[in-house]
């Protein structure tokens, strides 16, 4: 049963990831009908053609979807599903011309293009509209109808007709300077920049602070207060009050521990013993570092100076 | 006869002695100089030689189109300086320095948080210098975070920002991480008096291991919502140390800080040495990089030294006041910066003892620093 749930889940993860894939693509710009200076096919012949947009920022292979210009065949010209050609890169279109033969090639479509027209961007399914594209009735020959990103982040398109047709081409301003320029432009010397990452970076981690203080520190000195209250009005101390089920139940703290310690090392004077009785110490204080539950790991380090923060020092340059 | 001539000349032009520069040569020297002060000196041996090494591989005269040098595509240089280029590493150091920071002194002090920020006025600082010496702001952005004195993020960024200049950024960040007892104790005895620096702190309350457990996963959601492009850094950080903190997970937390940290920060040392080969590292600029990575250096350090006394005048009882020197430790040169406090406080007063404290603001470096990488690249990348 929980291999079933298990397989279900990755096979619905994996079909959810390629539809997801499928749906970044748009179809970016048309041209219906080419003028003389049109862009030239294989067949050195002069076509309209539908540009695909990849909107994400990772590859995505389209081979099993459909265009069409019919909405009752949705099926009408199949991309095919086993060309390796069929990916498009991120931020990148690929160009189907709309020659009506699909026996052209990979990137020919089985209808032709004329104003008025609806192109359909559709799923591999045969049954899902990923996008579509309207030809306006008045679009000029030699004009196309294109999607120009509207956003910041280059995902909301507005449609724009008549357009210069860029066939391959991103769809936005060649020209448009890049997030250093403009800042280069907007704040010469910096300044701006730097009050704004400053207050950034100090908000960031004031915000940390007051988690941890509200969380943590608070009720920590809460604790204290309250036990040191109850020490002055109790004869029984808050710390053995406070003692954990496991000290309840017989397991030595971390004064037992230091005790045993010292018994040891009257016994036979030695580092080692010592060791021991940090270690454990720390085991039972919870502040061992690399505690994974009931281990404790105690490696012989020689040479190691364990117990002079000093010696760990680089030397003084 | 003659044909042997000919070979035996066709080979001398293939040789390193016929390809040789003076620029060259200077960067071998250079090279040498980081091994020998790593060596002798012991000052970060763990970056230096792998550098050093590099420089000189970097540098050996070449005949080019033997598809071996490290700018020429596909050869096993320029595969493995990918991981520098494309930014794989630093994460992948990240991961490894999350598996082995303890966050206990900042849980236990939070307030020492906000030193960490302080430290990061100096990658700003040398941002705004960059930009008066006529740098482009994504050059600059590039350059200023030398002063957050965490090579991994220096390489990522400028891997971003400013591709070409990365191999003088990052030689400049280790190096000045390296000399941070040289740089930062003047400046520290400079701007603090005896009293100030005879000041004992309380010792910190002992941090649960939920507390441990939890840090992680808040201090990344808070980081990473609010600044999204350090997801990389912050995210690997955090991971890491949830490896190490979780108890559950000891096998992966210990891959992390050992083998894996220790392989990635071979290769990343050894590809960036390389990659500052003498035709594409001896400028004008690189000297300039150098020269605004020491301002940026002595400006974090100046900065977190400053606003501890800062806070010290809104502190009421002498009992709660901070050390100032333990201000240095917000450049995130961990641990080191965190050593140069222990040592100086020392120095006036011999017992006291201030590396816990001043390990506070120095993971809250490593955060604030990777938080400023990716207000820098969200704004100029």
């Amino acid at each position: 049963m929980r291999k079933l749930l298990l397989f279900s889940l990755a096979l619905l993860t994996a079909v959810a990831g390629y539809a997801q894939n499928v749906s970044d693509l748009i179809i970016a710009e048309v041209l219906a009908e080419p003028d003389s200076t049109g862009v030239i096919d294989d067949y050195g012949r002069r076509e309209g053609w539908i540009e695909i947009f990849n909107t994400s920022m990772g590859t995505v292979k389209f081979g099993g979807c459909y265009l069409t210009d019919d909405p009752a065949d949705l099926k009408k010209s199949l991309i095919p599903k086993n060309d390796l050609a069929t990916q498009i890169g991120p931020r990148q279109s690929k160009l189907f011309y709309a020659s009506g033969r699909t026996h052209d090639g990979t990137f020919y479509t089985d209808f032709t293009l004329a104003p008025g027209k609806v192109v359909y961007l559709v799923s591999n399914d045969g049954r899902t509209i990923i996008d579509q594209l309207t030809i306006p009735e008045d679009l000029p020959a030699g004009k196309s109808v294109a999607k120009l990103a509207t956003d910041a982040k280059g995902l909301l398109f507005e449609t724009v007709a008549p357009c210069d047709p860029t066939p391959g081409a991103y769809n936005g301003d060649p020209t448009a300077a890049s997030k250093s320029d403009q800042m280069a432009e907007r704040d010469p010397h910096g300044w701006i920049l730097t009050l704004v990452s400053v207050s950034v970076v100090f908000s960031a981690l004031a915000i940390l602070w007051f988690f941890f203080w509200l969380l943590f520190e608070r009720p920590a000195k809460r604790r204290s207060l309250t036990s040191v209250r109850d020490d002055k009005n109790s004869v029984i101390p808050s710390a053995a009050r406070n003692l954990s089920k496991a000290q309840k139940a017989g397991t030595p703290d971390g004064e037992v521990a230091a005790a045993i310690a010292l018994a040891l090392d009257m016994e036979q004077s030695g580092d080692v013993y010592a060791a021991i009785a940090l270690a454990l110490h720390l085991e039972l204080g919870a502040t061992a570092h690399d505690a994974e539950s009931f281990v404790l790991t105690i490696r012989p380090t020689p040479n190691s100076a364990w117990n002079n923060p000093a010696d760990g020092f680089r030397r003084k340059p | 006869m003659e044909h042997i001539y000919e070979s035996l000349i066709q080979f001398w032009q293939y040789t390193g002695f016929a390809n040789c520069s003076w620029q060259n040569l200077a960067m071998i020297a250079i090279g040498i100089v980081f091994i020998t002060v790593a060596i002798l000196k012991e000052w970060e041996p763990l970056l230096l030689v792998p550098i050093g090494f590099g420089m000189i591989i970097g540098n050996i005269p070449m005949f080019p189109g033997l598809n071996i040098g490290i700018y020429e595509d596909g050869s096993v240089l320029n595969t493995l300086y990918q991981g520098v280029k494309q930014g794989w590493y630093p994460p992948l150091i990240f991961l490894g320095i999350g598996a082995m920071t303890d966050f206990s002194a900042l849980i236990s002090q939070p307030r020492l948080i906000l030193i960490g920020a302080a430290a990061q006025m100096g990658i700003f600082g040398a941002y705004l210098l960059a930009l008066t010496c006529g740098f482009a702001p994504a050059e600059a952005g590039a350059i200023g975070i030398i002063g957050g004195a965490d090579g991994p993020t220096a390489i990522f960024l400028s891997s971003k920002l400013a591709p070409d200049l990365m191999g003088a950024i990052a030689v400049s960040a280790y190096s000045y991480m390296a000399l941070v007892p040289v740089i930062q104790r003047p400046i520290m005895l400079l701007l603090t008096s005896k009293k100030e620096r005879a000041i004992e702190m309380p010792k910190p309350r002992q941090v649960s291991q939920r507390e441990k457990i939890i840090f992680p996963v808040i201090g990344f959601l808070i980081t990473a919502f609010i600044v999204p492009s350090g997801l990389p850094l912050l995210g690997m950080l955090f991971f890491g140390n949830l490896l190490k903190e979780s108890g559950v997970t000891r096998r992966l937390a210990e891959t992390a800080r050992g083998p894996l940290i220790d392989v990635v920060t071979t290769l990343i040392g050894l590809t960036v040495g390389a990659s500052t080969q003498a035709d594409k590292f001896l400028s004008g600029k690189s000297l300039m990089i150098f020269g605004l990575g020491l301002g940026s250096f002595i400006i974090a350090t100046a900065c977190g030294v400053l606003f501890v006394k800062l806070i010290n005048l809104t502190i009421r009882g002498a009992d709660r006041k901070i050390n100032p020197l333990i201000g240095n430790a917000g450049v995130s040169a961990v641990p080191d910066s965190a050593r140069v406090s222990e040592v100086v406080g020392r120095e006036t007063n011999p017992n006291n003892h201030l590396l816990m404290h001043a390990m506070g603001p120095n993971v809250a470096g490593v955060i604030g620093s990777a938080v400023a990488a990716g207000i820098l690249l969200s704004f100029l990348g």
